[in-house]
């Protein structure tokens, strides 16, 4: 997959503004409707967005570590894929509003945990922080600036998929999360 | 962490006095990031943190209990948004007093408004001592530190909240406690 970089970095904001645009709609919802969740095992509003923290806290520093370095050296016009970054950028993809059910790695899970408001503030505050690093790529080589992923130090992504799988998997787990909302049961919200 | 020995008593009287109080639940918020602070809290039972919130976590920079003044300083003083959160860690019984009425009330005579002033030099005496904290490199020392200032805190404040304090894991924290 090749795309050029000003192209990708552009589109990747958008879904990043729309994001935080989804994010702010959330923060409006009571604490109540934010932890409501359909059965045991699915995920809360709260436990979707917690979710999406955790995945930030190891990539937006992993990021910004690459940025500083800048071993990739400067830009370069076009984007060249990786395999294995296609993969998971696409694996992330959201399809006509339709989602394919996945498993989380154990140690993102956040089912559980104990989440309030803050979630959301933490979230909106990594989504600042992932546009600032999205703009500052504009300057560096896409393809040749490598990250680790969360799953194994071994393994590196081009620092363009990094972005496209992160951002993606953003996108996944917000329509997760009004989906959740969608399916809020009518009569106990009028009884609660 | 002021308590309320270290009070002038005259104001601290008159403030309880106009006071309103207000039970607030464990985990309740009194004021998050953005809102400006209009009130003064003082404390009769429960515990209270201050804490600002980065991308990553929580820290907090500041704890009250039963008997101390607590609000968000800054956001008070300049009437512009906080900073901060501020939230309840316990079920916590609180006397409220809004801005308007803590000037009303210094405003009387002389004698509270000095009483006031020596309230604020307190209060920034206690910013600077916590600056120096963090400077500190032993994590040991830090401790040291905060119990001379606040002998009883771990009685009130749960430990992995005074370990985001001190900055450090609370597994550090319980270690040294053990073994200073």
């Amino acid at each position: 997959m090749k795309i050029n970089s000003d192209k990708l970095i552009q589109e990747l904001l958008t879904i990043t503004e729309n994001a935080r645009i989804a994010a702010e709609k959330l923060k409006s919802l009571d604490t109540f409707d934010l932890n409501r969740k359909k059965d045991a095992i699915s995920w809360s509003i709260l436990e979707c967005i917690e979710h999406l923290n955790l995945y930030g806290d190891f990539y937006l520093p992993e990021i910004e570590k690459q940025l500083i370095n800048n071993k990739g050296g400067s830009k370069s016009p076009v984007f060249k894929s990786g395999i294995l970054g296609n993969y998971f950028a696409n694996l992330m993809r959201v399809e006509n509003g339709k989602l394919k059910k996945m498993k989380s790695p154990k140690d993102k899970n956040p089912a559980n945990s104990k989440l309030t408001i803050t979630t959301i503030d933490r979230f909106l505050k990594q989504l600042s922080l992932l546009k600032s690093l999205l703009n500052q790529s504009r300057e560096v080589n896409l393809t040749k600036t490598k990250t680790s992923i969360s799953l194994s130090p071994l393994i590196k992504l081009r620092l363009g998929d990094t972005f496209r799988f992160f951002v993606f998997h953003i996108e996944r787990h917000l329509l997760q999360a009004f989906k959740v909302l969608e399916n809020v049961d009518v009569k106990a919200r009028a009884t609660h | 962490m002021a308590n309320k020995q270290g009070f002038p008593s005259d104001l601290v009287n008159s403030l309880i006095d106009a006071a309103n109080q207000k039970i607030i639940p464990k985990g309740d918020f009194l004021l998050r990031e953005g809102e400006t602070e209009h009130n003064l809290y003082f404390i009769k039972t429960g515990a209270i943190r201050v804490f600002y919130l980065t991308e990553y976590e929580e820290h907090n920079i500041r704890f009250g209990y039963d008997g101390s003044f607590i609000n968000s300083l800054s956001s008070f003083i300049k009437e512009k948004p906080s900073e901060f959160y501020i939230q309840a860690i316990r079920k916590t019984t609180l006397l409220v007093i809004s801005k308007e009425k803590l000037r009303e009330i210094i405003n009387k005579n002389d004698d509270l408004l000095k009483q006031y002033c020596t309230l604020l030099e307190t209060a920034i005496t206690q910013q600077i001592d916590r600056e120096i904290d963090i400077l500190i490199t032993s994590p040991s020392e830090r401790l040291k530190r905060v119990l001379e200032r606040s002998p009883t805190l771990f009685q009130h404040i749960p430990l992995k909240y005074i370990a985001s304090y001190l900055r450090m894991k609370p597994e550090t924290l319980s270690r040294i406690r053990k073994d200073p």
